[in-house]
């Protein structure tokens, strides 16, 4: 999957400290790239320093010391094409699922009406056609979750930042939701950085797994494998041993 | 339907106590049991209510005009307060700076008692009606505005963060995001200070007049007319009710989307 | 400089900032001083009036008030909600009372309350027993309505029931929403002080600053204003951190990773 032309996105020597500069860095040197529409999965234990990541690159967090580039240029804030879906609770309460993509419509320059057509279209591909004038708070936890991926796609982002969109929901309606991902990403490909800390889930969506550990990047693993996976395909299963391994 | 049973058995219970209550009241005070003075029968108290409602106490000042003229000052008081408040707490909410400026004195202009700045009113503004407007403004002023600010300051990061990547410049972010996520906490906030306001108007209807419920019921007192005070007090109390659900009728008007929120997330 | 000490710096320009405008506005002349005096001269002319033995005397009185006042309404309130929250039929019968008792507001009752106690101390204590009863009472109803079931059932498979069961789990459950409701019943006995103090009273804060009306002695009436907030805000403060150590650590939500 990875090219040789120019990555998409390039994480170059990124360290993050909070508080003072003494304390222990959330992030020290860390160096990644993306390819275009590569699908990357940040995966590691709560506080390895993943999600900082991920805002550091959606350029919502600057890094200490660093920088992260898309397309070679350096990121300086969010917007412009990094869409991004939030663990939960995302959504504007306010709007209704149809407003809240429209609002994602609209900020990517469209007009009213232009933006009204690609939210009905957006929530079709998310399967959730009927339910465009709930509120947020009248949707179920996936539901809401699919609404958010709609209203990221909604900027016609060129990347797609995803921050454990999957992590409040029950084990069955995450499986759903991630075979929804691969059909929704299918038809309308982007470079996607995944943060996730459940290592199956990592496997069944990623091109490739940036394993983090210690304030890097400890290891990364390629999956070379068609999707739809198998959870049950024994290279798959190799790796999530691999992976387990190497965490410990 | 088990629960729909006990509800029902709930009701019934209840209803069934309040009106052995109040048959209990009317046989001892016929026996001459209880004080009429102290413990005006229930008969007694719909004479009241009745003799409110045609003639009036004092005679010709009938319940409507008491009624009317609480709720005037309350009215008033209130809108004055919301019309200050509201744009203030925004503005303090929205500056880190103005909050920290501003914390230790409203921390104590809540904690005066309202109904302390009574005599000082009366001082400067006489015993009239602008005197009453001021002191239920004043109590529902600092309620609302550190509603306000509270509702601006504490808005979730995430739905901040969640603009920012779409790009929202940073005046939409505050007319789009801060303003509506903080309306839940404001509408709430006009809900105390509604009852802050009914709390007030009686012990300002205490003084220098003697129109208003506050007023019919001290009145009544001294002319050993109990049951008028107990009617005037079931007035205060049914007015309070009836302005509570009114908000909270408008809440769910205006701000359908927050009713949802609480009741699916539980 | 640390977030906090800017804090404290600000808050104090905040309060220097207020009380410089009233100095200007009072020596302006635009109103009479002897209507509207400067907060530094009113403090002093006042104290003069009110010598610091005879306010304190004052303070002391009120805070007896509030008090009694607050204890037996906090007491009874605790008592009637957790019985009614917890004996069904005692909660259906006495629920729909408290309910239309709830709206009349606090000071409403002062007539009755001379017709009941007249003019002495227990009808001055009984409307400050109102303020504060009401507010516990439904504060501790509602914890007790919404004590998490797994914690009772745990409880139960423990061998716990009945009384035991009510004292051991249902109770401590619903201490914090008695902390919640002592406090605002706190504040709320504060709040009609004042108007309870204007029954006959010859002593207390409330009596001093409507005695000083009648003198025309705005200064005492400033005074005054300025002792009962503070002492609201300084006994309020005293009631967080008593309610904060007798939750004690449970309550905390730091924890360990």
């Amino acid at each position: 999957m990875t090219g040789n032309a120019m990555p998409k996105i390039e994480v170059l020597r990124v360290s993050k400290h909070f508080g003072a500069a003494s304390s222990a860095p959330v992030l020290s040197g860390v160096d990644l790239a993306c390819a275009e529409n590569e699908f990357v999965c940040l995966l590691g234990r709560s506080g390895c320093g993943k999600t900082t990541l991920l805002n550091i690159i959606a350029g919502l967090v600057p890094p200490s010391s660093g920088e992260v580039r898309v397309d070679g240029e350096r990121v300086t804030g969010p917007g412009r094409g990094k869409g991004m879906v939030f663990q939960q609770n995302a959504l504007f309460p306010w709007l209704s699922a149809r407003s809240n993509v429209e609002f994602g419509a609209r900020r990517s320059g469209l007009e009213k009406q232009a933006a009204r057509r690609i939210a009905e279209e957006l929530l079709e591909l998310v399967g959730l056609r009927e339910y465009g004038e709930r509120y947020p708070g009248q949707l179920s936890g996936g539901m809401q979750q699919r609404v958010a991926i709609a209203r990221a796609l909604a900027l016609d982002p060129q990347i797609l930042l995803m921050d454990e969109p999957f992590g409040a929901l029950d084990e069955i309606t995450r499986l759903d939701m991630q075979a929804e991902l691969l059909r929704v990403w299918s038809s309308r490909r982007k470079t996607v950085v995944f943060v996730t800390h459940s290592i199956m889930e990592a496997l069944m969506l990623g091109d490739r797994v940036a394993v983090m550990g210690g304030g890097g990047i400890a290891s990364i693993h390629d999956v070379a494998k068609d999707r739809p996976r198998s959870r049950s395909d024994p290279a798959v299963i190799r790796l999530h041993d691999e992976i387990w391994q190497g965490l410990h | 339907m088990r629960d729909d049973l006990s509800r029902h058995a709930a009701v019934l219970q209840g209803a069934g106590f309040i009106l052995a209550l109040l048959v209990a009241w009317e046989i001892t005070s016929a026996l001459g049991w209880l004080r009429p003075h102290s413990f005006p029968p229930p008969s007694r108290i719909a004479q009241g209510a009745w003799e409110l409602a045609v003639r009036g106490f004092p005679e010709g000042v009938r319940v409507w005009t008491h009624a009317l003229a609480t709720l005037r000052r309350i009215f008033s008081g209130f809108v004055l307060a919301m019309v200050l408040a509201i744009p203030s707490g925004i503005l303090i909410g929205a500056s880190q700076t103005l909050d920290r400026l501003t914390h230790p004195v409203i921390t104590f202009a809540r904690s005066v008692a309202t109904l302390s700045l009574l005599p000082l009113v009366i001082v400067w503004f006489g015993t009239g009606e602008l005197s009453k407007t001021l002191l239920i403004a004043y109590g529902c002023f600092w309620v609302m505005l550190s509603n306000v600010i509270a509702g601006v300051k504490y808005v979730d990061p995430t739905l901040i963060r969640a603009a920012r990547t779409m790009d929202t410049p940073g005046s939409e972010i505050f007319t789009r995001i801060v303003l509506p996520a903080a309306l839940p906490r404001i509408f709430a906030g006009a809900r105390t200070a509604l009852g802050v306001g009914f709390m007030v108007i009686v012990g300002a209807e205490m003084i220098g007049t003697i129109e208003g419920l506050g007023a019919l019921i001290m009145e009544a007192r001294t002319f050993y007319r109990t049951d008028v005070t107990i009617v005037g007090m079931m007035l205060l109390g049914v007015m309070g009710v009836v302005f509570a659900i009114g908000m909270e009728a408008l809440e769910r008007r205006l701000l359908p989307w927050h009713r949802g929120l609480s009741e699916v997330r539980r | 400089m640390n977030p906090r000490a800017a804090d404290a710096l600000l808050g104090l320009g905040g309060i220097l900032i207020v009380l410089a405008g009233w100095e200007l506005v009072a020596r302006s002349g635009v109103v009479s001083q002897s209507v509207f005096p400067p907060p530094i001269h009113a403090m002093v002319i006042g104290l003069r009036k009110v010598p610091l033995p005879d306010l304190g005397g004052h303070v002391w009185i009120s805070l007896q008030r509030i008090a009694f006042g607050f204890s037996a309404g906090a007491l009874l309130g605790v008592v009637i909600a957790v019985a009614g929250g917890w004996y069904r039929v005692f909660g259906n019968l006495v629920r729909p009372v408290v309910e239309m008792l709830r709206p009349i507001p606090p000071l409403a009752w002062i007539p009755m309350a001379i017709v009941w106690f007249g003019l002495g101390e227990p009808s001055k204590v009984f409307v400050i027993f109102l303020g504060a009863f009401f507010p516990v009472l439904t504060n501790t109803w509602k914890g007790m309505s919404n004590i998490d079931a797994t914690l009772l059932r745990a409880g139960q498979t423990m061998g716990l029931s009945g009384p035991e069961l009510l004292i051991k789990v249902a109770i401590p459950a619903t201490l914090p929403d008695i902390a919640t409701g002592l406090r605002i019943g706190w504040g709320l006995a504060f709040g009609v002080l004042v108007a309870a103090e204007l029954i006959a009273a010859e002593s207390g804060l409330g009596y001093m600053i409507m005695h000083a009306r009648q003198l025309g002695e705005v200064e005492v009436i400033i005074l005054g204003i300025l002792v009962i907030g503070a002492a609201n805000l300084v006994t309020d403060w005293l009631l967080a951190r008593v309610l904060a150590n007798w939750l004690g650590k449970w309550q905390d939500t730091t924890r360990a990773e």
